[in-house]
């Protein structure tokens, strides 16, 4: 699958200082069951930010509360400095939302499915641009109906983004889609953060906040576990190195970190990748041991997923 | 900037409800199935009526003015409203054009509006067909007005409301039966029982009273007595106001405009 570039263009400075989503100890509860159990958020304009997170974990909920369409039951919420709860028409004619699924009259054609957009979104745009944008042109006189699960996702995204408003918010904008369909949904959403839109979106896989986030949260049980750059997310979970032993060897030395060893296999799971490497290397020079298949690297965010996980379960 | 993406950006409110309501009747058309349900069977049922029953008998015609005003409710607009709600909300078309410029009161305007629509131009073909057939005119139509106003709002609440027990489309066809029974029942019992007799108490189940306003209308005993000495359209009046009040009250309590939970 073609990568996509890591290097994105930021939009102006200082439009990224400005918060565009601030939510503070935001709950939400349906009668006794609480789907999300007091969360702080902050989404700075320009910037892609994703909420991560098992299903059940409170995204969508999230998601909902910030588009307006769900009551929250405690906390404050801001978007592009409006309370959705008070001021959702108003927030409407800023925001696109691509829902988790679903939203289309099956019997429309695309073509007419854009064109009632047209006559719906106050934001003006063209269905002719979106069309071939989304590349939809050869699709445009089938009904949504019999349109593939990409197609439909890519029409979706069209409506989403129709207009270009200020936030675009996406649920799970590529689940169940192949690899080149995901590849050009997320070069779609690299174009509107580089024209200096806000991006909140959803999703399960880890790769694809990794190729697109500027920043994360992840979501487990409705609350946040970790919030953060993935820089920062990944240096505060311990980092690790493996290498393959001479079976000779018993001992190693003393390090900060925590050792597995399995078989001639040692793999260590340290906060300090840099000392306890530094020694590691310096005891195994001082025996002439070569270090087969030594590997060394920094968390990753499929470490940090997987821990939350495992800690959050572990809480009563 | 062309004329076309100028144009949607100024388009009011009332422009964007009929611009979803227009896709409502286009889908309406597509589907064949609900095409039959809710244009060919309560259309023929009318006109079976106006055909077989009506013609010279008085009673026998107000019988069949109460029936085919029912039928047009019950079927042509409550089911197919309701069927409507629930499948776009399964759909989550409604949480879609929420999504849009369109206020959620225009969202459910632009969705119902063609089932009124429909239901008013089956009205106005039995209204054609019953003066064909010899149906005589009413002699008070105001009392028909207010059947057919009341009856509109009367339904189309009912089907908000009932679309909240109605978790998918193929379930609206049981949760929507004790309605049009009652509905159709009770409109036909109005129209044939004698004004003031213990029958009349039967118009406070819901819609039962557009068969007593037909009656009264056919009849032209509007101010008559009725039970308990009381002039027999007043009852029917206030069942047919409040009604309508008590269940969009219930809807706007626990509309629901997504699947979800």
């Amino acid at each position: 699958m073609q990568t996509t570039s890591r290097t994105r263009a930021t939009g102006p400075a200082v439009a990224r200082s400005e918060a565009a989503v601030v939510v503070r100890d935001l709950h939400v509860h349906f009668g006794d069951f609480a789907a999300v159990r007091g969360i702080d958020l902050d989404v700075r304009r320009g910037e892609v930010f994703a909420l991560l997170g098992t299903n059940g974990a409170g995204k969508t909920t999230t998601l909902e509360v910030l588009e307006g369409f769900r009551r929250r039951t405690r906390g404050t919420v801001s978007v592009l400095g409006l309370d959705p709860a008070v001021d959702r028409a108003a927030l409407q004619r800023r925001i696109g939302v691509q829902l988790q699924d679903g939203g289309f009259v099956d019997e429309l054609t695309v073509q007419e499915t854009l064109a009632l957009w047209q006559q719906l979104v106050e934001r003006p745009d063209r269905p002719e641009r979106l069309l071939a944008r989304f590349e939809l042109c050869g699709r445009r006189d089938v009904p949504v109906g019999k349109l593939s699960g990409g197609e439909k996702r890519r029409l979706d995204l069209a409506l989403a983004v129709w207009g270009s408003p200020e936030l675009v918010v996406l649920d799970e904008p590529t689940t169940g889609l192949d690899p080149e369909s995901r590849r050009r949904t997320w070069d779609a959403i690299q174009e509107l953060q580089e024209a200096g839109r806000t991006v909140v979106l959803t999703t399960h896989y880890l790769e694809e906040a990794e190729a697109l986030a500027d920043r994360v949260a992840i979501m487990h049980a409705g609350r946040v576990a970790v919030a953060g750059t993935l820089g920062e997310i990944v240096s505060a979970r311990p980092a690790g190195f493996s290498a393959t032993l001479p079976a000779e060897l018993a001992e190693i030395p003393a390090l900060t970190g925590r050792v597995e060893r399995t078989g001639d296999r040692v793999r260590v799971h340290t906060p300090d990748l840099q000392g306890d490497l530094t020694r590691f290397l310096g005891w195994a020079a001082e025996r002439g041991v070569r270090l087969a298949d030594l590997r060394a690297a920094p968390a990753s965010l499929a470490d940090v997923y997987h821990a939350v996980r495992a800690e959050s379960e572990e809480l009563p | 900037m062309t004329t076309a993406t100028t144009a949607a950006a100024s388009r009011s409110g009332a422009g964007r409800a009929l611009a979803l309501a227009a896709v409502e009747v286009r889908t309406v058309l597509r589907n064949r199935t609900t095409a039959v349900t809710s244009i060919v069977v309560p259309t023929g049922l009318g006109l079976f009526w106006a055909v077989t029953v009506g013609a010279p008998d008085p009673e026998g015609a107000t019988a069949v003015v109460a029936l085919q005003l029912a039928v047009v409710l019950a079927m042509s607009v409550y089911v197919t409203a309701t069927q409507t709600l629930v499948a776009r909300r399964q759909a989550r078309v409604l949480k879609r054009m929420q999504t849009t410029s369109l206020s959620d009161t225009e969202v459910l305007i632009g969705t119902l509006a063609p089932c009124l629509v429909l239901g008013i131009a089956q009205l106005a073909v039995f209204a054609v067909v019953d003066v064909a057939a010899g149906v005589p005119l009413p002699v008070d139509v105001l009392p028909l007005v207010v059947a057919v106003v009341g009856g509109l709002a009367l339904v189309v609440t009912a089907a908000v409301a009932t679309s909240i027990v109605t978790p998918s489309p193929e379930r609206a066809q049981i949760t929507t039966l004790p309605l049009v029974f009652v509905l159709l029942g009770g409109a036909f019992v109005l129209s044939v029982a004698p004004v003031g007799t213990v029958w009349q108490a039967l118009v406070v189940v819901p819609g039962a009273a557009v068969g007593q306003l037909a009656q009264l209308a056919m009849t032209g005993t509007t101010w008559g007595p009725g039970l308990g000495g009381v002039p027999a359209v007043l009852p029917a009046l206030a069942a047919t106001a409040v009604w309508p009040v008590v269940l969009g009250a219930a809807a706007r309590r626990r509309f629901r405009w997504d699947p979800r939970h």
